[in-house]
């Protein structure tokens, strides 16, 4: 069965975990989506990069909505599930939580800088590099 | 919602600037303009990787023409994990100890994400007040046409902002310049700068960017962080205007300065 991979702004990488996750018999997608990228306001430089980074990734890339592009394409190619990489960014969650309601998504988190709990009680960066020294300057097996 | 037929874009190109006056197409929200020097794709990556120096970086990073590695861009879309990085790095040096400030520099960011991830809201919300002696709406909420376009009068700040609209990257100690200079200087609110900078910036990215405007407005730390005209001339290259007569705000000690931007800090509320 073929999976369905939605590469957005914040992953823009073919060695993501979410290729591993998603495995070998894969469709990959972009949605240079008007409505996301205005409401993010980049400027046209920003744009660029963006564009130039993808022409070298294999990836589609689609002039549409995401949500509806994705459904659309899960649709028209059999795949049963969306990988996509993990990200902070609420309006991407956004996308993400009505993907949900959908049909079955992945997200796939980012291999991490240090891996300590989540729910990091850190009110300045002291303390957060208190707990996180140790393992950021040793390198990971990553 | 749009009812535009899907269309799969191109993504072979004979050269950049055919590929830039396509972006300039498929966007017609933009007014189009010229691309920046830095170039995005992995191969970018793999290119800058070969050319870092984390131990000349900690010597010399709050240099305007320091060894900072200007992978931002790269990290921020994803193209490159600090993880990497930090691993690329360690195989560099003898010591860890050697490149602290370097990872320390990453860990910042590591730090920002995880902050944004916990509490979303504040990107855009004050976390803490201002300790400035001045309330929130004493600052004002838009961004000035001068400041937006490179024309406040202060020379080196003109240049700095010049630099960011031309290239769309900025050294990160000339953003803290230009950042003080905004909410202390003219007493603009943070978020007003930080979404102008997000616009413009290739490694905009509402955690590291907009937590280090609050970070300078101090209400993200435990004071406001202000400069002088001696520390830019200590940190700037000689094409950078730092003529007492172009730059008349800044040229001041610490102590005067924090007395005329700050003339109520001290005092209750």
């Amino acid at each position: 069965m073929t999976a369905l991979i939605w590469l957005h702004e914040d992953a823009l990488r073919q060695d993501h975990p979410v290729y591993r996750a998603a495995g070998e018999d894969v469709i990959s997608c972009f949605f240079w989506d008007e409505d996301y990228l205005k409401e993010m306001d980049y400027g046209f430089k920003r744009l660029v990069f963006i564009y130039e980074t993808l022409c070298e990734l294999p990836v589609t890339i689609l002039n549409d909505s995401t949500v509806e592009g994705l459904i659309r394409l899960a649709e028209n190619k059999s795949c049963e599930k969306i990988y996509i990489p993990a990200t902070p960014n609420p309006l991407l969650q956004k996308i993400i939580a009505d993907l949900q309601h959908l049909l079955p998504v992945a997200v796939v988190e980012e291999t991490p800088f240090v891996s300590l709990t989540k729910n990091l009680d850190a009110k300045r960066f002291f303390h957060y590099w208190k707990k996180a020294k140790k393992l950021a300057m040793q390198p990971s097996d990553s | 919602m749009r009812c535009s037929r899907v269309i799969e874009l191109e993504k072979v190109f004979n050269d950049r600037k055919q590929l830039v006056k396509y972006v300039n197409e498929i966007s017609p929200w933009l007014q189009g303009s010229n691309a920046s020097s830095i170039m995005g794709g992995i191969s970018q990556v793999e290119r800058q990787l070969q050319d870092i120096d984390p131990i000349k970086y900690c010597r010399t990073r709050n240099f305007l023409n320091g060894k900072v590695t200007k992978l931002s861009p790269y990290i921020r879309h994803g193209m490159l994990t600090l993880d990497r990085l930090r691993n690329e790095a360690l195989t560099l040096c003898k010591d860890p100890q050697q490149i602290e400030k370097f990872i320390q520099e990453l860990a910042w960011r590591d730090y920002w994400q995880r902050i944004y991830q916990q509490h979303p809201n504040y990107v855009w919300d004050d976390i803490e007040s201002y300790k400035t002696g001045f309330r929130a709406d004493e600052y004002e909420d838009g961004l000035p046409e001068d400041i937006a376009t490179a024309n406040t009068g202060v020379a080196c700040i003109d240049q700095f902002i010049k630099i960011l609209l031309q290239t769309g990257y900025m050294h990160n100690h000339t953003r803290m310049y230009v950042a003080a200079y905004v909410v202390h200087w003219r007493r603009i609110k943070w978020q007003a700068g930080a979404k102008w900078f997000l616009h413009h910036l290739i490694d905009g990215d509402p955690a590291s960017n907009n937590f280090s405007w609050q970070w300078v407005a101090s209400t993200f730390s435990n004071k406001p962080y202000i400069f002088n005209l001696d520390n830019v001339r200590k940190y700037a290259h000689a094409e950078i205007n730092t003529n007492s007569n172009d730059n008349v705000v800044l040229d001041a000690s610490y102590e005067i300065l924090t007395l005329s931007l700050f003339p109520n800090k001290g005092m209750k509320q």
